[in-house]
């Protein structure tokens, strides 16, 4: 059964994090369609969160397309996004280490990478169009 | 699962300019709020400010002196058997009586509540391992707790209020507390109505937020739409509070900048743009000590307090 | 209901019974040889019939001697505040315990409004008592019975014993602090506070009142009487007393060889009008604490001040000392009562 953490200190709202948390897990391979979600009570309890919030989040789960209920049956995986092979998902990581050492090495600081990663982002994106 | 503020559903409470007063002193004036069915509210106020008068008259316990109290649509009487029925209630520090059983609390609560449910009761201390036939007085904190919890839901009322629940237990004890709440909440369809103190760990649990102080209400509403309205505005300290958009709750002056609670219409606030301005979003936390330390425009007319002293920190402590 | 009154009393009925059970002991003890000397001095007895104790003086004197004894005296004196202090000690912590600990915020929010909680419990408890006053009384009396004979049963020391009045007496130091209890709202207060007045009147209607239920009588004293050095006249240990009656009770000896005194058959007349003092002052003070309660219900017992813990302000993730503004600052003024509540009993924990 799939579950959930919550991270008290990011300052990202906790129904966020719920559906953060299941759309990483659909990319990583580690959900898959037709997979159960847990019930809401179970996330509550587990969590130790409001169970609205977690209503909530099961909600913008389907208005995503991510998941959907079954009355009766609970709430379950309905996307079908293909998972990135976990080969790929190594080899990728690998060469992202050895990238990020890289730039360790020329003496770029966090910050500076994730602004650098943004602003590649924004180039391509740019490009697509 | 109960729909959080579905549209033409009875709400769990509401008061209608609630108000009782002891002698010429007034304890709660004017408060007027609402809860949905479902919904896991927490009231917020230090102490003095009205939190337990507001409790007591919803709980029945106390009739008030002005305006009434509707649980689930009904208005009864305060201390008649009707309005004893609709909510359940867990005094602070879980009073049960020290000589009885955990086996006797229960034939009492039999014994008191027409609607009780043995079962729910019986089956609930299983799961958490406490034997009936164990005398109240050596339980430990957080079973007493539990015992309190377990009758209040055995009475299968619709509304339950809890009176600072948790303050006295230890952190374990107060974390599976609230895990039962939370699962109760999740699986009765009942609304939680919980006072407290402590403000830090509200936000994951409530999603209504009521803020007495001063024998007042000085905010109330759905937690998230609350916190989507107020922003933590970082200004230089010349700017007075006129220049700011939206109303001014409470502010912070340093040496060179002042930090401002604002409520205000998001959109409206991307579009002011100023150089120098910084607005982030506010955290529970701070958007109830910022109404806290509101010099507040509401009174309750008493006669002068002593200066009210602000709290040792204006800004929020994280944990 | 019944069940929760019943359970909540259950030690307090068990300590009775106890009671009940030693007194009984020592009067089948101390009683049985009584009645042994009683018809060993055999004299006594037949003597009695015959002559209203003239001419068995002897027998008489040994039997008072033996049971009428001073030290016999000052402990029965002493043990007419038992039934005050069984009044006190079951009515004093009726209501104020619920109060001092706090349990009135679980009993009062169950399904049953607060004036029935009350009046079931009061129904009960004081239905035991008067079951438990019936008991004593009754040993008590079985165990007089032989002396009773000598003393007659008007005479003080033995008519608060007997009768209809140690129930009464004990009903009453119950009403008072039932109602001592709610107002004062701490058990140990509330019955010193309840047993000071009952014992004033108690001795009151003991040593004022009682002599003049009725106008008492006054008659020549008899002749043996008249004579010197013959041991009769007024007080317990006089058999018989001066009116050369069993029974009577002498108030005084007038000049001129009168006697005033209450004739023996005026022992139910005067435990009826005694009782019925005592029952009306505790369905008083029982009445008082029903109406109030329910008058009060429009205010809980404790006002919300001084429920402020001198530590709590609004604790934003770290406990703070000291409390925040608004604490104390509004807080509503109740009254000299606020200040003899007390908090609840996680403070002592």
């Amino acid at each position: 059964m799939f579950r959930f953490r919550l991270d008290g200190s990011s300052g990202v709202p906790p129904y966020l994090q719920l559906v953060h948390q299941v759309r990483q897990a659909l990319l990583l391979g580690y959900l898959q369609e037709g997979d159960r979600l847990p019930t809401v009570k179970d996330v509550a309890a587990d969590l130790v969160i409001n169970p609205n919030t977690v209503v909530k989040a099961y909600r913008q789960l389907e208005h995503e397309g991510i998941a959907g209920g079954r009355p009766g049956q609970g709430t379950f995986i309905t996307a079908t996004s293909s998972p990135v092979p976990a080969q790929t998902q190594q080899d990728l990581r690998a060469s992202l280490e050895a990238w990020l050492r890289a730039a360790q090495e020329a003496g770029m600081s966090d910050e500076a990478v994730t602004a650098l990663i943004a602003a590649a982002r924004h180039g391509m994106r740019k490009e697509r169009v | 699962m109960a729909e959080h503020n579905a549209e033409g559903s009875v709400p769990a409470l509401r008061t209608d300019r609630l108000g009782r007063r002891y002698g010429r002193m007034w304890a709660l004036r004017d408060c007027t709020i609402e809860v949905p069915a479902g919904a896991v509210a927490a009231l917020v106020g230090p102490n003095g400010a009205g939190k337990t008068t507001l409790l007591e008259m919803i709980i029945g316990l106390l009739e008030p002196t002005e305006g009434q109290v509707a649980v689930f649509g009904e208005t009864s009487r305060a201390g008649t058997a009707q309005a004893l029925a609709r909510v359940g209630y867990v005094a602070q520090d879980h009073p049960l009586y020290r000589d009885f059983t955990v086996a006797d609390m229960f034939h009492l609560g039999r014994a008191m509540n027409p609607r009780w449910d043995q079962q729910v009761a019986a089956a609930r201390v299983d799961a958490l391992g406490i034997p009936l036939r164990r005398k109240v007085r050596h339980l430990s904190g957080g079973q007493r707790a539990q015992v309190s919890l377990t009758m209040a839901l055995a009475k299968r009322a619709p509304l339950l209020v809890l009176d600072e629940p948790v303050s006295s237990l230890d952190p374990v004890a107060r974390l599976e507390f609230m895990r039962d709440v939370m699962a109760s909440a999740a699986d009765a369809d009942l609304t939680f109505l919980i006072s407290s103190h402590v403000v830090s760990e509200l936000e994951r649990f409530c999603d209504w937020l009521i803020v007495l102080a001063s024998g007042h209400v000085q905010l109330a509403g759905p937690a998230d739409d609350l916190l989507a309205v107020h922003r933590l505005l970082t200004v230089p300290r010349a700017v007075p509070d006129a220049e700011l958009p939206g109303t001014a709750i409470h502010r912070t002056d340093s040496d060179r900048h002042s930090t401002v609670l604002v409520r205000t219409d998001p959109v409206q606030l991307a579009v002011q743009g100023h150089a120098g301005w910084q607005a982030d979003p506010v955290s529970f936390e701070e958007l109830v000590m910022g109404y806290l330390q509101r010099p507040s425009a509401a009174t309750t007319g008493n006669p002068a307090p002593a200066a009210q002293r602000p709290a040792a920190s204006a800004k929020a402590v994280t944990r | 209901m019944i069940w929760v009154s019943w359970r909540q009393h259950r030690g307090q009925a068990i300590a009775c019974l106890a009671l009940l059970a030693a007194l009984a002991v020592y009067a089948v003890i101390e009683g049985s040889s009584m009645r042994t000397a009683f018809s060993n001095d055999g004299l006594v007895g037949t003597c009695l019939a015959r002559t209203q104790g003239t001419g068995c003086e002897n027998g008489v004197g040994a039997f008072m001697g033996e049971f009428g004894s001073a030290v016999n005296i000052a402990f029965w004196s002493v043990c007419l505040i038992i039934p005050g202090l069984i009044g006190v000690l079951v009515g004093g912590s009726l209501i104020a315990r619920e109060l001092e600990y706090g349990t009135w915020r679980l009993a009062w929010s169950q399904t049953v409004p607060r004036t029935r909680w009350l009046a079931v419990k009061l129904a009960l408890v004081t239905g035991g008592l008067i079951v438990l006053g019936a008991a004593i009384t009754a040993v008590i009396m079985w165990y007089r019975a032989p002396m009773d004979r000598l003393t007659g049963r008007l005479q003080h020391n033995i008519f608060d014993y007997e009768g209809l009045v140690p129930t009464a007496y004990i009903l009453c130091a119950f009403g008072f602090a039932v109602l001592a209890g709610l107002l004062i709202r701490r058990s140990i207060p509330a019955m010193v506070a309840a047993f000071v007045p009952w014992l004033a009147i108690r001795l009151v209607v003991e040593f004022v009142l009682r002599p003049r239920f009725l106008a008492p009588v006054t008659g020549p004293m008899s002749a043996r009487c008249q004579q010197p050095s013959v041991g009769c006249g007024s007080g317990i240990s006089s058999v018989p007393q001066a009116t050369g009656h069993i029974g009577d009770w002498v108030l005084s000896m007038n000049p001129g060889n009168l006697v005033t005194y209450q004739p023996a058959d005026r022992f139910w007349p005067f435990q009826c009008i005694e009782a019925g003092i005592f029952v009306a002052l505790t369905a008083t003070a029982l009445g008082a604490t029903i109406w109030l309660l329910h008058r009060r219900a429009a205010w809980t017992a404790l006002s919300p001040a001084h429920r402020a813990r001198p530590r709590a302000g609004l604790r934003s993730g770290r406990p703070r000392g000291g409390a925040v503004g608004g604490d104390g600052a509004v807080s509503p003024r109740r009254g000299r009562s606020r200040w003899l509540s007390r908090r609840d009993e996680s403070e002592r924990d």
